[in-house]
C-alpha cells in the first residue's frame, strides 16, 4: 500500500533535500521527540537561525517529516512500500535510506503513542461494599433486610468518578451468575476459534 | 486448601509463590518489616529506606522488595479482616511453607497489633456520609405580611455534612415549626431507643 503524499506535503519535504543528511538526521530526532512529548516552537528558532531560513521553512519540514512517519506507522507499511512512496518525492539515494531508516527505527514506539489516543470508556478501578440489615423504620419495626451497598470507582482518561449502588443479596447473587457466566463464554469453542484465528 | 485468613478460600498463588521469598530473610528482620507494613496499614506511612535496609543482606532486588511488602500486607490485613488468631494464622502460614520461627515472629507482631489495626479496618469501611456537626437556633416570630400577630417559635437547624468521597463538608439548612419538630424529635428518639437495645 503506497503513501499518497498531497502536493503541500511534498514541497514541505522539499526544503529536505537543501540541507545535508546530518541535519536531517537530526530533524528527524527532533520529529520522534515531539510525537513522545509535544512540540517546542522555540527548537525552530533556534535551527532556522542556524540554517540562515526563515522558521517557518523549518516547521513545515519538521511536521512533514512527523506525518510521513504517523501515516506510514498508522497504515503499518513494509519498506518497499515506504521506499517507493518516497521516491515520488525525488530525493537523493542516501536521503531515502536515511527516512526508512528513521521509519523502521521508530515504528513501534510511534504505534503505541498513536494506540493510546483511542477513545476510551470509564474503566473498573477498584470496588468498596457494605453489608446492612435495616432493623425497623418509621413506619415498620421488627424488619430483616439485608442490602448490600457497593461504591464502584470509575478511571478515564486519568479523571476518578464514582458510582453508588444498592442491591438486595438475591440480586446480587443473581450478578455473580451472570458475570460468572460472561467469563465462562471465553472457554466455548466459537470464542476460542476467533482467540485462535487472532494469534 | 481452604484457609481461614483468606477468608475459608483458597490461597492466591501469588501468595504461595512468595512465601519462600519471605523464608529468605532471618525470622528476627522479617518481624522488623512486619513492624513496619502493620504501621503502613494503620495509615501512618511506610519507611521504605528501613526494608530496603532490612533485606540487604539477603540481597533482594526491588521486585522482591515490593512483593514481600505486598505478601505481608495481604497476609496481615485479611487475617484482621476475617478475625483470625494468631496461633490460627501460625499453623496456616507453617501449613503454606513458611517456617516456624518466621510464622511466630509474624504472628506475634500481628497479635500486638490485631486490635488497632481491625479498628483501623472498621474506620475505613464504606460510609456515605457523615453527620460532623449541628447547630440550631431558635427563633420568635412576631408578626408577618400575612397576619400581625404570629407569635410562634421557630427553629433553625443546620447539619454539617462530610461527603465520604471528597471528604469536603457542605452545610445544609432548614426552619422547622414547632410542631413538625416535636414529631421530628419523637422519631428520632424512637430510633436512638432501638440503637441503644442493639449496641
Amino acid at each position: 500500500m503506497l503513501l499518497v503524499l498531497s502536493e503541500e506535503h511534498k514541497e514541505h519535504l522539499g526544503f529536505l533535500t537543501q540541507v545535508d543528511s546530518a541535519v536531517v538526521g537530526e530533524f528527524g530526532r527532533i520529529a520522534v521527540e515531539f510525537l513522545r512529548k509535544g512540540t517546542n516552537p522555540k527548537i525552530y528558532e533556534g535551527a532556522a537561525r542556524k540554517l540562515n531560513v526563515s522558521s517557518d521553512v523549518i516547521q513545515h519540514g519538521v511536521e512533514g517529516l512527523t506525518y510521513l512517519l504517523t501515516e506510514g506507522s498508522k497504515l503499518m507499511i513494509s519498506e518497499i512500500d515506504f521506499q517507493d512512496s518516497v521516491l515520488v518525492l525525488g530525493f537523493s539515494e542516501e536521503l531515502n535510506k536515511l527516512l526508512l531508516q528513521l521509519y523502521l527505527d521508530n515504528r513501534k514506539e510511534i504505534r503505541s503513542i498513536l494506540g493510546e489516543l483511542a477513545p476510551k470508556l470509564p474503566s473498573y478501578h477498584s470496588l468498596e461494599w457494605r453489608l446492612d440489615v435495616q432493623l425497623a423504620s418509621r413506619s415498620l419495626r421488627q424488619q430483616i433486610k439485608p442490602a448490600v451497598t457497593i461504591k464502584l470507582h470509575l478511571d478515564q482518561n486519568g479523571d476518578q468518578t464514582t458510582k453508588i449502588l444498592q442491591t438486595d443479596p438475591a440480586t446480587l447473587l443473581h450478578l455473580i451468575q451472570q458475570l460468572e457466566q460472561a467469563l465462562g463464554e471465553m472457554k466455548t469453542n466459537h470464542c476460542r476459534r476467533i482467540v485462535r484465528n487472532i494469534k | 486448601m481452604r484457609f481461614r485468613f483468606c477468608g475459608d478460600l483458597d490461597c492466591p498463588d501469588w501468595v504461595l509463590a512468595e512465601i519462600s521469598t519471605l523464608a529468605k530473610i532471618s525470622s528476627v528482620k522479617l518481624k522488623l518489616i512486619c513492624g513496619q507494613v502493620l504501621k503502613d496499614l494503620q495509615g501512618e506511612g511506610i519507611d521504605y529506606e528501613k526494608i530496603l535496609k532490612l533485606t540487604s543482606d539477603a540481597k533482594f532486588e526491588s521486585g522482591d522488595v515490593k512483593a514481600t511488602i505486598a505478601v505481608l500486607s495481604f497476609i496481615l490485613s485479611s487475617a484482621a479482616k476475617h478475625s483470625v488468631d494468631s496461633d490460627s494464622l501460625s499453623s496456616e502460614l507453617q501449613q503454606l511453607g513458611l517456617p516456624k520461627e518466621h510464622a511466630t515472629g509474624l504472628c506475634r507482631s500481628y497479635e500486638e497489633k490485631q486490635s488497632p489495626l481491625q479498628d483501623s479496618l472498621r474506620t475505613r469501611s464504606l460510609r456515605l456520609n457523615r453527620l460532623d456537626s449541628v447547630s440550631w437556633r431558635v427563633d420568635h416570630t412576631l408578626s408577618s405580611s400575612e397576619l400581625q400577630q404570629v407569635n410562634e417559635p421557630l427553629v433553625h437547624l443546620k447539619f454539617t455534612v462530610r461527603d465520604g468521597d471528597r471528604g469536603v463538608t457542605e452545610p445544609f439548612a432548614m426552619t422547622v415549626s414547632a410542631e413538625k419538630f416535636r414529631v421530628l424529635l419523637a422519631e428520632l428518639r424512637q430510633a436512638h431507643a432501638m440503637m441503644k437495645t442493639l449496641s
